[in-house]
């Protein structure tokens, strides 16, 4: 079964499979229904995590202005404090792992300690005779259950920290140490955890279809590549290496489950709440109006939860067996070794130029050990979008590694590819004698170049123009003060396919009391989107924002909208639930205007006041409301179509200034500058705070964070949060993020484009390039340890 | 055992190998303290013993029973924690997770330090991971709550 991003299946050609499978069937609802609204469902483009897919669309039932017709907005674009950040500060939110059902049982996960092999002998019994121990399920005693590649409890081991059977408990502490009880052999064998064991010659098999993915290398042409080169003037040639990276959310994958007889409830922190339904009606046979799934408060995903963990399969069918709710939450560092993470690239870059700085040929040659399974999100998208170049030849070669598989991290394919593509753009700047940012403005694209379609908004121009002034690009580093010091500064840039889309719904109810309940099926993973979805309702009410309550995260309770994933989350649902809101204000306008006696369209609203221009007779919502008594208003909004000949992106830049001791070969980033196209700002607050955790964990990426498997024993050994380095409040220099605002007309009607992935796309090559900057010396790998400095200055 | 906690007190039954957060969370249900590396690595489960702050994931809750335990839940009275007020005044919590934590080790920072420097705040806090991003927020916060509680004890020397 399709796990949620499509780690199970192929997702190239339609994305998921499950989005696939979504698309036709609607398909052929839309062919038959000749006697409904001709034309009524459509195509349309969604981007997600840069794979394209074509869905089915309904066309909304009325069509909405842009916003920006609407004159200024009063609540839209506020610093309004997030609407949950009491709840945050008190401890009074409730997060998956706080959900405490009376009775319940806790998961204990046995994993394999081998990279390889098989189990010969698993034996329970010992486990299960412990006096609170009620449980225990090995492969045979659950449905077919496809993690990544590998069917749940696969007693055939394919990677360390595997799960091979599991236990509950009346409390984590008896399930973890009957763990030991279990008796278990292993039959190790020959493993392949690098890239470079995994495709050499009699290599392991690390899946049946051998190592390498099935359709690589995934090859992407455009002009004459090896032209290209021979015409350019200066052609620079290099490797680049990039880290398996750990999402390391402080909430770790988990879920508790509980049954009321055949009714399934499931607790899942997850960036997707429909698909995770979706996977537990699958894997249980059950119809989906049998499976609840809630997420409330979650403590990060960054990419890796997006549909049912390993987590909520567990929990659900012990709970079955067992009669009892059943929490199973990741241990640390199961949480390490085992629930996805960006893989690791090597990529061989060459680009060619005319003395003049013009591209003439962009080409790489790039591997990716995805892990035991994964989608192919690789770093060559950017290559093909970011620069105007005619000659353009990528190939990425996925291999299969004896390794937890991959799963996507914020900006996939693109973090990875940004480092190797602007570290060239620089070393090729070097060679040209050019400044890196002059490079960069000469082969300026805009047009998306890949897809040969104008954008629906590009101010990455602006971006540069903002960000070198606010830097002082032009200036050249301040001195450093001790004669160890060597100060540097670079730049990056950065794209990424930010549009959202259909389908995603919202409602919007009006209560007698005023108040207004906004139903959407999204997820606010820390994001902030409950706000600034209680933004966008209130403004287009034009009610007070502390009358509007935003309730996202169950199944039961909400319309469908899709996962927070792909920073499609504002650009989908914002327009959903603008559309909602306008139809609810139609009917509170329509009943207003009869008790006003005048004509609805000469009614406004704002902070909960209706007025009629003109003579300015005024009610209050709650007037109006006390006067229709339980009749209830009821908005109902979606998203509509992309537009069809228009490609949405944001895009941003980033000016960033070192300090590296080149006695210790420590790296200290001094400040970063950050510049960004993302339309409309909804929040400017909540916006720049997405930001600077883009930044900071691109600071992560590019210093510290590294997962280290044993190439012998095939094993992670740094499944910690010590000695798996995520940037401490001591590692984060000074951040000045800047917004290009407009609102983006075309790309939907409030304007907005995504935010979420686009920061921690050009950090590590910007601080990659200063590093490179101040030390005079290339520096192709990151993390920028001290180790890998001092090695590039030699010492 | 006998915990003091929050300003009441509660006879729970838990083995002696127990840690603090296992009881707070589990016997007491004060799910605010979160529990995320269980090897005082992260500073998720900060809370005061006295006014001392401690990972309560290395804690022996049987060796709390002579202290006051505070934790988030602790924290406000009738009206939030300067630092609670000015954590939502500068956005310093995304998903929220760490929070908790950070709040308690940077009311342990203040009552130790009433005017810390931006070196302080980031020593002082390096023990408590966010994953987020919010850091730069935090440390504002601190500043700002600095800043109110010693405007008002000032306010309230005056008074006097």
């Amino acid at each position: 079964m399709p796990r949620g991003d499509g780690k199970a299946t192929t997702p190239t050609k339609t994305g998921r499979g499950r989005a696939a499978g979504h698309a036709g069937d609607t398909a052929h609802k839309a062919d038959a229904d000749a006697n409904g609204a001709p034309g009524r469902f459509i195509t349309t483009r969604v981007e997600i995590e840069g794979r394209e897919q074509i869905r089915i669309v309904e066309r909304p039932a009325f069509e909405l202005p842009p916003w920006s017709t609407d004159g200024p907005l009063s609540v839209v674009g506020q610093r309004v404090p997030r609407v949950d950040a009491l709840e945050k500060v008190t401890g009074r939110a409730r997060y998956t792992t706080d959900i405490q059902r009376p009775g319940t049982l806790h998961v204990a996960i046995l994993r394999a300690p081998i990279a390889r092999g098989r189990v010969t002998r698993i034996d329970l019994a010992p486990a299960l005779s412990l006096p609170g121990v009620r449980d225990g399920v090995t492969r045979a005693d659950l449905p077919t259950i496809d993690i990544g590649g590998v069917p749940l409890l696969d007693p055939t081991v394919h990677y360390a920290a595997q799960p091979i059977a599991a236990l509950c408990a009346d409390s984590e502490e008896l399930a973890r140490d009957a763990l030991r009880h279990v008796v278990v052999e292993y039959a190790a064998e020959p493993h392949a955890v690098t890239v470079e064991d995994a495709l050499a010659p009699g290599a392991p098999l690390v899946r049946p279809g051998g190592n390498r993915s099935r359709n690589s290398p995934k090859l992407y042409e455009r002009g004459d590549a090896a032209k290209g080169l021979r015409d350019a003037d200066v052609v620079v040639t290099r490797e680049y290496r990039t880290p398996v990276a750990l999402h390391s959310a402080l909430e770790p994958h988990g879920a508790v489950a509980e049954w009321a007889g055949d009714q399934l409830t499931v607790w899942e922190s997850t960036q997707g709440i429909f698909n995770t339904r979706e996977d537990l009606a699958n894997a249980f046979g059950l119809p989906m109006t049998q499976v609840r799934v809630i997420k409330d408060y979650m403590g990060g995903g960054f990419g890796a939860k997006n549909g049912a963990s390993t987590n909520a399969y567990l929990a659900a069918a012990l709970a079955r067996r067992t009669g009892r709710p059943v929490s199973c939450i990741n241990e640390r560092d199961a949480e390490q070794m085992d629930s996805g993470n960006r893989p690791a690239t090597v990529q061989r870059v060459s680009l060619g130029a005319r003395r003049d700085g013009t591209l003439t040929a962009i080409v790489l040659e790039a591997q990716i050990p995805l892990g035991i399974g994964g989608w192919q999100g690789g770093p060559a998208k950017i290559y093909h979008e970011l620069y105007s170049c005619p000659n353009v030849h990528t190939s990425e070669t996925y291999a299969y590694i004896n390794a937890s598989a991959m799963a996507s991290f914020r900006a996939p394919g693109h973090a990875e590819g940004a480092f190797g593509l602007e570290r060239a753009m620089d070393t090729l700047a070097a060679a040209l004698g050019m400044d890196p940012l002059a490079l960069r403005v000469a082969n300026y694209a805009t047009t998306n170049v890949e897809k040969l379609r104008p954008y629906t908004s590009k101010r990455l121009d602006e971006c540069y123009r903002m960000g070198a002034e606010r830097f002082g690009w032009t200036r050249g580093a301040a001195p450093a003060l001790h004669s160890s010091i060597r100060r540097g500064r670079g730049m990056a840039s950065l794209t990424w396919g930010a549009g959202g889309g259909p389908p995603a719904y919202a409602l919007v109810r009006l209560n007698p009391d005023a108040s207004a309940d906004v139903l959407t099926g999204s997820q606010d993973l820390g994001t902030g989107t409950r706000t600034v979805l209680a933004q966008v309702a209130a403004e287009a009410l034009g009610a007070r924002l502390a009358d509007v309550r935003v309730i996202l995260g169950d199944t039961e309770r909400t319309p469908y909208t899709g996962n927070s994933w792909g920073s499609m989350t504002v650009a989908s649902v914002a327009p959903a639930v603008r559309m909602a809101a306008v139809d609810a204000r139609r009917e509170l306008f329509a009943a207003a205007a009869a008790m006003l006696s005048v004509d609805a369209s000469q009614l406004d609203a704002r902070d909960s006041v209706i007025r009629a221009r003109g003579d300015g007779a005024s009610i209050t919502f709650a007037d109006v409301g006390a006067k229709l008594g339980d009749v209830m208003i009821i908005g109902r909004g979606s998203r509509g179509p992309n537009p069809d000949d228009a490609h949405i992106a944001a895009f941003g830049a980033q000016f960033a200034e070192v300090e590296v001791d080149v006695e210790t070969g420590i790296v200290r980033v001094l400040r970063i500058v950050s510049v960004h196209d993302s339309g409309r700002i909804l929040n400017p607050t909540l916006a720049e705070s997405q930001v600077e955790g883009g930044i900071i964990q691109g600071i992560g990426y590019a210093l510290f964070e590294e997962r280290v498997l044993d190439r012998t024993l095939g094993i992670p050994l740094n499944p910690t949060l010590h000695d798996y380095k995520i940037p401490t409040m001591c590692d984060i220099p000074l951040l000045d993020v800047l917004f290009v605002e407009h609102s983006d007309d075309q790309a939907n009607h409030v304007g907005a484009k995504g935010l979420a992935e686009p920061p921690i796309i050009p950090t590590a090559p910007a601080i990659a390039n200063a590093v490179a900057d101040a030390l005079g010396v290339e520096v192709n790998e990151i993390p920028l340890t001290p180790w890998r400095v001092r090695a590039a200055i030699g010492a | 055992m006998r915990l003091y906690v929050n300003g009441v007190t509660h006879d729970v039954a838990a083995p002696p190998h127990a840690t603090l957060l296992t009881v707070l969370r589990d016997a007491l249900h004060l799910t605010g303290t979160k529990l995320v590396c269980d090897r005082g690595e992260c500073g998720a489960c900060t809370v005061l013993l006295d006014e001392v702050p401690v990972y309560a994931c290395l804690t022996l809750a049987v060796a709390c029973q002579e202290a006051r335990v505070t934790t988030i839940e602790g924290i406000a009275g009738d009206d939030l924690h300067p630092l609670q007020r000015a954590f939502i005044a500068h956005d310093a919590a995304q998903c929220g997770y760490c929070t908790p934590g950070q709040i308690l080790a940077g009311i342990a920072l203040l009552s130790r330090t009433p005017r810390p420097s931006d070196h302080d705040i980031a020593v002082a806090m390096s023990g408590n991971l966010c994953r987020c991003g919010t850091y730069p927020r935090i440390a504002a916060a601190i500043r700002t709550a600095s800043e109110t509680m010693r405007a008002r004890a000032e306010g309230s020397d005056a008074a006097r």
